[in-house]
């Protein structure tokens, strides 16, 4: 077809006459006004801040008096401190109880569903359901801290059914206290991954599961290829949001045992404060907060990887 | 009271040049309408006439104001969009006059003209209502009547109707015929469609690739082509294009020769010499069975539409054709034909693709 | 569940067995909050003569009047101007900007997944400085910095969805930015805002580490930071302990319970997105 034009002067020779730049800036400048008040908040209390962290974090500092340069030490010391890193560990071990159970268990309730909650069993179901996460962790915190006690109804219960052995004061116990911090979270967790799963459930195209009944497979095959492919993103989102308040827990830790016994229940967060508030340690402490912010964008990276692009 | 003026308007996302320099004049009062292939930059160029895009060049004027850095809303245009972008939370009665709020007329006069408005386009009794109540034509009436309160000076359509089905498309076709003779304002339209075009339009654009192809009436471009691209473009079906070259050449006439087939034009004033390739356009209106006809081939599809015959033959020289034939003849697939044709129908076109004027005028 | 497949059963069973798990807390909490004072309850026993005069006690003493107040003047500081300045950046970035400014999103978006905890040592001396220890505006302030990653992403996400087509209309009819915004953008965002408002809401009234570190005075904190500050005064005294931290959950258990769909909705939404 040809290209040949009838009115169209030659392009070359046009002079290109741009669009006038005072425009361009009028538009650029209302842009600016539109985000501008958001930026200043940001700036002023996070980029700011997080900017001081790094600077204190070189620093050796008690908060008052004068602040010396203390290149890497405060970093060496977090990384080599035997205290520190347990402290750390204890963080890693509270995702699995954060995360884990959570996910299991509402792997376990969606899979069972399949479908719908509909109606007032299903409302019931999510309202109560989502009440922990309505609370204050403050609150969670407190309501197991009772449970926990030593008369609390957690001991009640195992002395009730022959366990009496078992009954301890498990958040003053030096091996228990970790792992019944952790259960806390995994109450506080547990409805809103059951929720989000079994939501997301549903959006699985239900012929592809009679398809696959259809060739033969069995519950577990329906299982490893339909649904968790298919949950993948629901998966995702409850990872990233249970490992984010695993590792930067600090209210239910602060409530329920205060870090003890001993340091078996200290988390980054809880030391954090310590360190900057109660021991003066202004440049330790922020170390501290950068490597734990690191540990979060670290822990949370391969998981939005491997659950968000790959469709 | 406005015309529109463009010159050597260019356009360019980045390095990509969409339109490549277009000049048009627009008279107060005319209907424009702009046709070309998706992608050839309609919606492009209406949308740097109504301050919605950036001009990379060139120069847009609206009566004697060059508008290239007047913002939109300062351009006393109006435009109907293809989905129509109504606000979904407003009533139509807040819709239509949206604009005149914004202006800040007073109440009892946007009231006036909201309900005169409504009137013109028949929906008076859908003022309370909301976007989401509406069914697709009266969407279209309530953008259309957005665009009329604001009495621009002129009117944008990028293919208005292309959501509506097939009836509500005529109907509405006519009423933005009679809305153009009612407002007496100028309007430039964008369609696919070639019936619309053709009924609607003062002066229809033809654009391909960025580029004005001609500027005419319908009948203009229907009889007078300017190019290959126009030939195939306009007209349903599609002009048969067959190539040939010229044999003889005599100061009256001029022999052209397609393979087997040869006959003679009038031709004056032309400039061809023998063995010049040319191609011959042919509306398939324009063929007929004619035993003695130069273009024999063989048929390979009959359509009865009742009240003609569709035919597409294919020509000894391996081109199909396709004509279309009053009544309801009987004619066998597979079965020889011969086409003939009224030598003043034919249109040629050189090696360039250009017309090839043959009166010498 | 309309289908009656054997796993509906088996589903029902363990969700009604996560329900239990989920209330009992609150019910050994109410249980003891019932008990006599200065005795100490066991796990789940419904006590002989409930003293819901319990409930009385630990409002005076929690002053609770008061951290309603407090907690009500932090969330009207925070939540509305956090709202607003959100869904103008959140706008601003969608609409308004081309795709060689998407580095101010991301710089907002990097802040998602901060911990609090990562700046709460400089926003002490920040606070410090600005004269605002102890004061409301010591939460407030940081606050609605803090929420500037998740607002300003909620809104973006939202107005990437509102054709082009609707901006478009608006600056024809005379529209400038501000109006467009104020007059068709906003108005479209409603379901947005409705759900941003709600989880700042959340997260205001159950914040705790903020007003820990920067405010003493707990009449001057969030109901969050104030059961805090009771359980450290009242935590041996288990009847009035669980009484008062009942109390101070029942203004957001009750709004719950009213706007229960938007909140699930909204939390759900929220931790997608977020
Ligand atoms: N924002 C953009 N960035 C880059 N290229 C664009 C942009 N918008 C349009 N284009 C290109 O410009 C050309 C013209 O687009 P335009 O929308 O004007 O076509 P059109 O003639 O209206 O087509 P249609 O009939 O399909 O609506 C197309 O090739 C398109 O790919
Ligand atoms: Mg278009």
């Amino acid at each position: 077809m040809s290209e040949n034009t009838v009115s169209a002067p030659d392009v070359s020779q046009t002079a290109l006459r741009r669009p006038s730049s005072s425009g361009r800036r009028k538009a650029r400048l209302i842009a600016w006004a539109f985000v501008a008040p958001a930026a200043i908040a940001y700036a002023a209390f996070v980029l700011v801040p997080l900017c001081m962290s790094v600077y204190y974090s070189f620093l050796r500092w008690d908060g008052i008096g004068k602040a010396r340069f203390h290149g890497l030490t405060n970093y060496i010391t977090v990384l080599t401190d035997s205290d520190l890193l347990q402290i750390i560990g204890n963080a890693f071990q509270l995702v699995i109880y954060f995360s884990l159970i959570p996910v299991a268990l509402g792997l376990a309730v969606a899979s069972a569903i399949r479908s719908h909650m509909a109606g007032r069993f299903g409302t019931m179901t999510r309202t109560v359901l989502f009440l922990p996460q309505v609370i204050p962790l403050v609150a969670a915190g407190i309501a197991w801290s009772w449970m926990f006690a030593s008369s609390g109804l957690v001991n009640q219960t195992l002395k009730a059914i022959g366990l009496s052995d078992w009954a301890r004061g498990w958040l003053g116990d030096f091996v228990w206290a970790l792992p019944a911090v952790g259960m806390i979270g995994a109450w506080v967790q547990l409805g809103l991954c059951t929720m989000l799963l079994v939501t997301g459930i549903t959006k699985i195209d239900p012929s592809l599961y009679e398809a696959a009944r259809l060739d033969g497979a069995r519950a577990w095959h329906e299982f490893r290829y339909i649904t968790l492919p298919g949950l993948r993103q629901e998966i995702g989102v409850c990872i990233t949001v249970t490992v984010i308040a695993a590792l930067a827990s600090f209210d239910i830790v602060y409530i329920s045992t205060q870090g003890g016994p001993g340091i078996t229940t200290t988390v980054p967060g809880l030391e954090i404060y310590r360190l900057a508030f109660a021991h003066r340690q202004v440049g330790l402490a922020s170390a501290l907060a950068i490597v734990l912010m690191l540990l979060v964008l670290i822990s949370i990276a391969p998981v939005q990887w491997l659950t968000r692009d790959k469709k | 009271m406005a015309g529109l003026t463009l010159r050597s308007v260019i356009k360019n996302y980045g390095e990509v040049p969409v339109i490549k320099g277009v000049d048009l004049d627009i008279a107060h009062g005319e209907f424009v309408v702009f046709v070309g292939p998706s992608g050839c930059g309609k919606s492009t160029l209406l949308r740097m006439i109504a301050g919605l895009e950036d001009i990379t060049g060139g120069e847009v004027k609206i009566g004697d104001r060059v508008v290239n850095d007047v913002e939109p809303r300062d351009r006393g245009v109006a435009m109907v969009f293809q989905s129509y972008a109504l606000y979904p939370h407003m009533t139509v009665y807040d819709n239509v006059g949206f604009g005149l709020k914004l202006a800040g007329t007073p109440k009892d006069v946007r009231d006036k003209k909201i309900r005169d408005a409504a009137k013109v386009l028949q929906m008076e009794h859908l003022l309370d209502r909301r976007p989401a109540q509406l069914s697709g034509g009266q969407r279209q009436r309530v953008a259309i009547g957005r665009a009329i309160v604001r009495q621009p000076d002129v009117f944008l359509f990028d293919e208005p109707l292309s959501n509506l089905d097939a009836a509500l498309r005529v109907d509405m076709r006519m009423e933005l015929a009679r809305l153009h003779h009612d407002l007496n304002a100028t309007m430039i339209y964008v369609t696919h469609d070639q019936v619309e075009a053709m009924t609607l339009a003062d002066k229809i654009v033809v654009l391909n690739g960025g580029v004005v192809q001609q500027v005419g009436s319908p009948l203009d471009l229907y009889n007078t082509p300017a190019n290959l691209f126009v030939a195939g473009f306009i007209g349903s079906p599609r002009m048969n294009l067959i190539s040939g070259s010229v044999a003889e050449v005599t100061p009256e006439r001029l022999r052209i020769v397609s393979g087997p087939s040869s006959f003679w034009l009038e031709a004056r004033g032309h400039g061809l010499a023998p063995g010049a390739e040319i191609t011959l356009g042919i509306r398939p209106h324009a063929l007929s069975v004619d035993p003695s006809g130069t273009l024999a081939g063989k048929v390979q599809l009959v359509e009865q539409l009742g009240n003609e015959t569709v035919i597409r033959v294919l020509l000894a020289v391996g081109t199909e054709v396709t004509a279309v034939l009053a009544g309801q003849g009987v004619h066998a697939v597979g079965g020889p034909i011969a086409l003939g044709f009224d030598a003043a129908a034919v249109h040629l076109f050189g090696a360039d693709g250009n017309r090839i004027a043959l009166s010498g005028d | 569940m309309k289908t009656a497949t054997p796993n509906t059963l088996l589903a029902r069973g363990l969700i009604i067995l996560l329900m239990v798990v989920t209330l009992l807390p609150f019910l050994s909490m109410l249980s003891a909050a019932l008990a006599p004072q200065g005795t100490y309850p066991n796990g789940l026993q419904w006590p002989e003569d409930p003293q819901w005069g319990n409930f009385i006690r630990a409002f005076e003493v929690a002053k609770m009047d008061q951290l309603l107040l407090s907690s009500v003047l932090i969330v009207l500081g925070v939540v509305p101007i956090s709202v607003a300045i959100a869904t103008m950046a959140g706008y601003g970035l969608a609409k308004l900007t081309s795709a060689k400014y998407k580095w101010v999103y991301l710089v907002f978006v990097f802040g998602l997944t901060l911990p609090f905890e990562a700046v709460i040592t400089p926003l002490y001396y920040e606070v410090r400085a600005l004269g605002l220890l102890n004061t409301r505006f010591a939460i407030i302030l940081p606050l609605i910095g803090l929420y500037m990653p998740f607002g300003v992403y909620w809104m973006r996400a939202h107005f990437l969805n509102v054709p082009q087509d609707l901006t478009e209309a608006a600056q024809l009819d005379g529209a400038t930015r501000w109006k467009e915004f104020l007059l068709v953008q906003v108005p479209l965002a409603r379901p947005a805002i409705m759900s941003l408002s709600i989880l700042l809401f959340l997260w205001t009234w159950n914040q705790f580490l903020l007003p820990v570190v920067l405010v003493q005075d707990p009449m001057q904190r969030t109901m969050a930071g104030a059961l805090g500050a009771f359980q450290g005064q009242w935590g041996t005294d288990i009847p009035l302990l669980c009484a008062g931290s009942l109390l101070i959950l029942a203004p957001t258990i009750l709004l719950f319970l009213i706007f229960q769909r938007q909140f699930v909705a909204a939390l759900m939404q929220g931790a997608v997105k977020g």
